[in-house]
C-alpha cells in the first residue's frame, strides 16, 4: 500500500518537531518576559520627598521645566505636562520616550509622587509646580543596580532551564515514539530469523506512515519465508524419496540374487549391497545437513544433563560395537545441565566421536569445561595422528577427508559436517586443534540455557510443544 | 498362514518384496495405492499391514488414521522413504506399531514382520488377568480397562501396558519393553517407545502421569493415592 504523502513519517516528525521546539521557544520567551517585567511602582518614601520638596519650591521661578534639564543633585527633568493646550503640552525625555512611554504616562497620571525603578534610572514623581506636573529621574545607586542584575540573570536562568527541560521532555517522548515500534520491529525480525510466521507486531502494521509499512513489509517476508520453507522441505522429501525407492528396490533386487545358504558367495554383489548401503547413508546425511542448514529443523528444548548425555552415547556406541565401548572414555567434569535439544546434541557429540572412532585406533576421551555461568566446552580427544595444521579448518567441509586413501574404510565425510551446522543450530560452534601431547582435539563449545526458558516441561510428549504454538494463533 | 498387507504404489518393489515374503511362508496380498489398501485392509482379515507413506490418493498417513479409526488390532510396520525424523514420529503418533525407513535391509524387514507377529498372544497359554494402578488387564480379550473404563490401544500399545503392569510399579527398562512390544531391541538414538508411551498417556482420561518416566532408565506405574 502505497503511502499518502499526508500520513509520511517525514512529515510528521518535521511537524512534530516543529510544534514541539515552537513549544518550547514560545513558554521560554514568555518566562522570560514575566521576569523582565518592571517593577510596579511604590509610594515615593517620605524622606526623599522632604529633600525635594525645597529644591522643586526654589524653581518655581522658572517659567518652564523642559524633560533632559539637570536639576539639584542628579535629578534630571524626565517629563512634564502642561495643562494649557498646545503643542508642547506633553514633553517627554526622548530616550525614555522610546523604551518606557508607557511607564513614563501613567506614573504622570498618578495621585501621589511615586518611584519606579527602570533599567536606566529611578522615575521620581509626580511633582506639581505652578501650572506643571513634573517626573524626575536620576541614575541607579550600585545597589540598586546589583538588583537589577541579578533579576535579568535570574530570567535568564529561567529561560534556560525551560528550554533545558522542556528540550529533555520533548526528546524522552520523541524517542519513546520512535523507539518502542522499532524495538517491536527488531524482535519481530528475530522472530523472522527463528522461524517464525506470526509475528508479535500489535497494532503496527496498522499505523499508516512508514513504520506501519515496514511492519506490513516484515509481515510479508515472514510469510514468504514459511512458503518457501515449506516448498523445500517438500522438496527435500520429494529428492529424498525419489532417491531412496529405487535404492530399496536395488536391495531387495540383491538380495534376491543372491545365494539364501551362503549370502557373501558372489563378491561383486556383496560389494555392491555394502554400496548400496553406503549411497543411502549419504543421502541421509545430505538431507540432514540440508535440514538443518535450511533452518528446517525443530528445536524441541528441555534440561539435559550433558554428562549423563556423554555417558548413554557412550553405552550406545558400545552397543553398535563392544570394542567401541572399550575405546570411549568419559571423564569426570563439571557437566552442567543445561536446556536444550538432546537430539541434536547427540547427534553433535556422536558424529564427533564416531569420526574419531573411525580414523584412529586409540582411546577417545570425553571431557567437559564449564567456563562461566553462560558458557561450557565439551572436548573429544582422540590419540591418533592428528591432523595437519593447514587442514584444520577444512575439517568441517563436506566430503573433506585428510587422507585421501581411507575413502573407502572411513564413512562418507559428512560427519564433521554436520557436527558444526547442528552446534550452529544449538547456538554454538565446533573448533578443532592438534593437541600439544598428540591427538586431535575437537571443541565443541555451547551456551548453558537455563531452565526456566522451558514453557514445556514433560519431555516425551513431542506433540505439546507442536501443538501449542497452533492453539495460540 | 499368515496373511500380510502391503499397501505400496512400487509395483517392482512390491513384487520382489512378494517374493522375499512369500519364501518366508507368507501369504502377501498387495494394493497399490491408499483407497484400494483401505479397502482391502478393512475387508481382509490380515495378521499385519505393511504400509508406505507416499501414496497416491489417500497417503499413508490419512490411511493409518481411517484404518485405525475401525482397526485397531492389527499390527501395522510403517516404510517410509522419507529421511524426516517427524515423519517416523507421526506414523507412530498416529497409531503405527513400528517403522522401517528405506532403503532397507531386506532381511532386516523380515525379522520386523516376525518380530511383530511373534508377539501376538499365544492363547494356548492361560495367562491371568492382571491388576495395577487402576489398569485391570484382560490377556484373553486383549483389552484393557483404565480406572473400568476400556482403553482403545493398538496391539503394542496393549503390549507396552501389560509389560508395565506386570511391573507392578518397578521401573521397566526400555530395552525390555521394546522387546515385549516390538519384538526387537531398542536401537540407540530410537524415540519409538516414548511415542508409544505418549500415546498411551493421552487415551487415559484421569491422571495419565501415573506412567512416569524415570529419566535414563525406563517407565514404572505409580499405585494412586
Amino acid at each position: 500500500m502505497q503511502i499518502r504523502w499526508y500520513h509520511s513519517l517525514t512529515l510528521r516528525l518535521l511537524l512534530l518537531f516543529w510544534a514541539l521546539l515552537f513549544a518550547v521557544a514560545s513558554s521560554g520567551f514568555l518566562l522570560a518576559i514575566w521576569y523582565a517585567q518592571p517593577e510596579t511602582a511604590k509610594p515615593l518614601p517620605q524622606e526623599v520627598q522632604e529633600t525635594l520638596s525645597p529644591l522643586l519650591s526654589d524653581q518655581v521661578t522658572f517659567s518652564s521645566l523642559t524633560p533632559g534639564r539637570l536639576l539639584a543633585g542628579n535629578y534630571r527633568v524626565a517629563a512634564a505636562v502642561t495643562p494649557e493646550e498646545g503643542p508642547n503640552r506633553l514633553q517627554l525625555e526622548p530616550n525614555l520616550a522610546n523604551t518606557h512611554r508607557r511607564e513614563l504616562l501613567r506614573q504622570l497620571d498618578a495621585d501621589q509622587p511615586q518611584q519606579l525603578r527602570l533599567p536606566n534610572g529611578m522615575l521620581v514623581g509626580p511633582f506639581v509646580l505652578n501650572t506643571q506636573r513634573i517626573l524626575l529621574i536620576r541614575p541607579l545607586s550600585e545597589d540598586e543596580r546589583v538588583d537589577q542584575q541579578v533579576n535579568s540573570e535570574r530570567a535568564e536562568q529561567a529561560q534556560t532551564m525551560v528550554l533545558l527541560f522542556g528540550s529533555l521532555l520533548i526528546a524522552v517522548l520523541l524517542g519513546i515514539w520512535l523507539v518502542l515500534p522499532l524495538k517491536r520491529l527488531i524482535s519481530a525480525t528475530r522472530e523472522i530469523a527463528a522461524g517464525a510466521e506470526k509475528l508479535h507486531l500489535k497494532r503496527l502494521p496498522r499505523r499508516t506512515d512508514e513504520l506501519g509499512e515496514l511492519a506490513r513489509a516484515l509481515e510479508t517476508a515472514a510469510h514468504d519465508l514459511k512458503v518457501s520453507r515449506d516448498a523445500q522441505r517438500r522438496l527435500l522429501s520429494d529428492v529424498s524419496h525419489e532417491l531412496r525407492s529405487p535404492l530399496a528396490r536395488m536391495q531387495v533386487a540383491l538380495m534376491l540374487s543372491q545365494d539364501d545358504e551362503n549370502p557373501d558367495a558372489n563378491p561383486h554383489l556383496t560389494q555392491m549391497s555394502r554400496d548400496v548401503d553406503r549411497l543411502g547413508t549419504i543421502i541421509e546425511r545430505i538431507l540432514s545437513l540440508s535440514r538443518l542448514e535450511n533452518g528446517l529443523v525443530k528445536l524441541d528444548p528441555q534440561p539435559v544433563n550433558t554428562h549423563e548425555l556423554a555417558k548413554i552415547l557412550a553405552a550406545d556406541l558400545a552397543y553398535v560395537d563392544a570394542k567401541y565401548g572399550e575405546r570411549v572414555l568419559v571423564l569426570d567434569a563439571d557437566w552442567p545441565t543445561t536446556a536444550t535439544d538432546d537430539e541434536l546434541l547427540r547427534l553433535v557429540i556422536e558424529n564427533l566421536v564416531r569420526n574419531a572412532l573411525q580414523y584412529t585406533a586409540g582411546i577417545i576421551e570425553l571431557d567437559c569445561v564449564r567456563h562461566d555461568d553462560k558458557h561450557f566446552t565439551i572436548l573429544v580427544r582422540d590419540h591418533g595422528d592428528g591432523v595437519p595444521e593447514a587442514q584444520l579448518a577444512q575439517l568441517f567441509e563436506p566430503f573433506f577427508r585428510g587422507d585421501p586413501s581411507r575413502h573407502h574404510k572411513a564413512g562418507v565425510g559428512l560427519g564433521m559436517a554436520l557436527s558444526l551446522r547442528a552446534a550452529n543450530v544449538l547456538g554454538g560452534s565446533v573448533t578443532a586443534r592438534n593437541h600439544p601431547e598428540g591427538g586431535l582435539e575437537v571443541s565443541v563449545n555451547l551456551p548453558i540455557v537455563p531452565m526456566d526458558t522451558i514453557i514445556d516441561d514433560e519431555p516425551t510428549d513431542t506433540e505439546a510443544a507442536e501443538q501449542e504454538p497452533q492453539e495460540s494463533n | 498362514m499368515t496373511k500380510l498387507l502391503l499397501v505400496d504404489d512400487d509395483a517392482e518393489l512390491s513384487s520382489m518384496l512378494e517374493q522375499i515374503l512369500t519364501k518366508e511362508g507368507y501369504q502377501l496380498t498387495l494394493a497399490p495405492d491408499g483407497e484400494i489398501g483401505l479397502q482391502r485392509a478393512l475387508s481382509g482379515s490380515f495378521d499385519l499391514i505393511l504400509l508406505d507413506v507416499m501414496l497416491p490418493g489417500i497417503d499413508g498417513f490419512q490411511l493409518l488414521q481411517r484404518l485405525r479409526q475401525q482397526l485397531r488390532s492389527t499390527p501395522v510396520l510403517m516404510l517410509t522413504a522419507r529421511g524426516d525424523d517427524d515423519d517416523r514420529v507421526q506414523g507412530l503418533e498416529l497409531g503405527a506399531d513400528d517403522y522401517l525407513p528405506k532403503p532397507f535391509n531386506p532381511r532386516e524387514l523380515v525379522a520386523r514382520v516376525k518380530a511383530l507377529l511373534r508377539r501376538t498372544p499365544n492363547t494356548s497359554v492361560r495367562p491371568e488377568p492382571l491388576e495395577y494402578a487402576g489398569f485391570h488387564v484382560n490377556p484373553l480379550q486383549n483389552e484393557v480397562r483404565c480406572d473400568e473404563q476400556l482403553l482403545e490401544l493398538t496391539p503394542t500399545e496393549f503390549d507396552i501396558l501389560r509389560a508395565l503392569v506386570q511391573g507392578k510399579g518397578q521401573v521397566v527398562s526400555k530395552d525390555q519393553l521394546s522387546v515385549a512390544a516390538l519384538g526387537r531391541q531398542l536401537a540407540p538414538f530410537d524415540r519409538s517407545l516414548d511415542v508409544h508411551i505418549s500415546n498411551i498417556r493421552k487415551k487415559i482420561e484421569h491422571n495419565p502421569e501415573r506412567i512416569q518416566t524415570v529419566r535414563g532408565r525406563g517407565y514404572r506405574l505409580l499405585q494412586l493415592a
